[in-house]
């Protein structure tokens, strides 16, 4: 059944090492992107609220792929020239930075109105209760939603084979498509189907453990 | 509660000296914002990108009506099969995963975690790459190539939404207070009568939100049918952008701006929906929220 099953797992093993280090390197840039819109959003100033919003809007409503299209095969002809892992990991940061930001907006939301009644009554002032108060329950509270975030990354990171990444997806395909070496169907569909479960049920795992290590008896 | 009432809360109405800052920090970041929009505008500019035939020639008539009309209509077929599959199909492996009968919950459970943890891309490339594999092929059918393709398309998008949309139904009647079936068996309904009379109603008004944004998800995902040369926007943006050949990304932008309508449109009546539904149902208004919220992300 699984003929050469050795070449089989390094092609996939290496495709799989490159979604792992594609997701967790544009997780990275979304935390980031989703930080920078969340106290956007929260400012004073309603020009940055209204950027933030108009980001947000926009990287909600256009598909991926589209967003990768125009930044890979549309850049270039306005000189904006780079390589597709680069955009590959620009392009999931920039959009799953979108739903970071959301997630992390709706986290402060999430904290009873008493809490923030309670910081101020008892004397402390503004920075006092979000850094006291406020903060280390929110963080807490998105964490789980962080966790599908990331997990929903996995699997948007398939869609950087259209920009020529060969990640785990793109692997398979040239397995199945490699009339050489004749790859076993079933072999690469259970392969590549297993090594994706793998990858989601470790990070699901590695979200738990945050999610435990920070819980606290409310 | 809303966020303005939470904000204030924090500090104390603003003085003369605030009110003063808060105006300098709005003028400051909108200098900022401005100047970066008319940076990036001169850059285009100068390479030009606003050039008018670069944005004439893809919506020239006869495009339009050859390419980004029917285009449109492929995507909305798509998606509209899409959704009434993935309803379906959420339907009955939501209900699947909270039957009384084990087998029904274990085979729904692994449907649910199996489709939930892959690529809708692999999906869809896979069942349509196997098929001829096995010495059956759909072409047998007499399907021509894009009723083919849109048949993958659909399917790989329903089966994929049907996991994700049966989850919400899940989590919606889990959220639903156990004492509104208590309440039916109490008068006598037996187990069908409750799931049909008391919990899916109130569960289906409930998730009505949270499925739509699902939907919007769908949506998007019909750009996904470009791997296998289906015939929707993104694809047929791209056949534009290489006949123009100066006007790829200006192609390409004319497509991520009839999503964004597209789905801008929908999750504008989600909000509706939503302000519509508010409020007439036993179950707790937070945890209707969570979900939402897990829906969105479990795209």
């Amino acid at each position: 059944m699984f003929d050469n099953f050795d070449l089989m797992v390094a092609a996939l093993g290496a495709g799989a090492w490159t979604t792992v280090w594609v997701t967790l390197v544009s997780f990275t840039i979304a935390l980031v992107i989703g930080m920078i819109l969340v106290v956007m959003h929260v400012s004073p100033a309603w020009p940055a609220r209204w950027a933030a919003n108009a980001y947000t809007q926009l990287f909600r409503n256009v598909p991926l792929l589209a967003v990768l299209f125009i930044m890979y095969f549309g850049l270039p002809s306005v000189g904006i020239v780079a390589d597709s892992w680069v955009w590959a990991l620009v392009g999931l940061g920039m959009y799953t930075g979108a739903f970071v930001g959301e997630t992390l907006r709706s986290g402060i939301n999430s904290i009873p109105l008493g809490q923030a009644e309670a910081a101020r009554s008892i004397g402390l002032t503004f920075s006092q209760s979000l850094s006291g108060v406020i903060l280390p329950q929110a963080v807490r509270a998105v964490i789980p939603p962080l966790g599908s975030l990331l997990i929903a990354l996995v699997k948007n990171s398939a869609l950087v084979l259209a920009i020529g990444v060969t990640e785990l997806t793109a692997q398979s395909r040239r397995l199945i498509e490699d009339n050489e070496s004749r790859f076993d169907l079933w072999g690469v569909i259970i392969g590549v189907t297993v090594s994706y479960l793998l990858i989601a049920f470790a990070l699901s795992y590695l979200v738990r453990l945050v999610e435990r290590r920070t819980a606290f008896v409310r | 509660m809303s966020r303005q009432n939470e904000s204030t809360v924090l500090f104390d109405a603003l003085g003369p000296k605030g009110k003063r800052n808060s105006n300098i920090a709005s003028a400051v970041s909108a200098a900022v914002i401005l100047g970066i929009l008319a940076f990036a505008a001169v850059q285009l500019a100068g390479e030009g990108f606003f050039e008018e035939s670069r944005w004439a020639n893809p919506l020239d008539v006869l495009v339009v009506q050859t390419t980004w009309i029917p285009a449109i209509i492929d995507t909305l077929t798509a998606f509209a099969l899409g959704s009434i599959g993935a309803l379906l199909l959420g339907t009955v492996v939501g209900f699947g995963r909270i039957s009384r009968f084990a087998a029904t919950r274990w085979a729904s459970t692994v449907y649910v975690q199996f489709f939930r943890s892959l690529p809708l891309v692999l999906l869809i490339w896979i069942s349509f790459t196997i098929d001829g594999y096995f010495g059956f092929t759909t072409e047998v059918l007499g399907w021509d190539g894009d009723a083919r393709r849109l048949t993958f398309l659909v399917v790989g998008l329903a089966v994929y939404n049907g996991a994700v949309l049966a989850e919400i139904l899940r989590a919606g009647v889990n959220a639903l207070p156990a004492g509104q079936a208590m309440a039916g068996y109490a008068i006598g309904l037996r187990h069908g009568q409750v799931q049909r009379l008391i919990v899916l109603p109130q569960v289906l008004r409930n998730m009505l939100p949270a499925v739509l944004a699902q939907l919007v998800i769908l949506l998007k995902d019909t750009s996904l049918g470009y791997v296998i040369t289906y015939p929707e926007l993104l694809h047929s943006a791209n056949i534009i952008g290489r006949d123009y050949g100066n006007s790829f990304l200006q192609a390409l932008i004319i497509a991520a701006f009839i999503y964004f309508v597209l789905a801008y449109a929908l999750s504008k009546l989600v909000v509706l929906v939503e302000r519509r539904l508010r409020k007439k149902t036993a179950a707790p208004a937070e945890s209707v929220q969570q979900i939402e919220q897990a829906a969105v992300m479990a795209e």
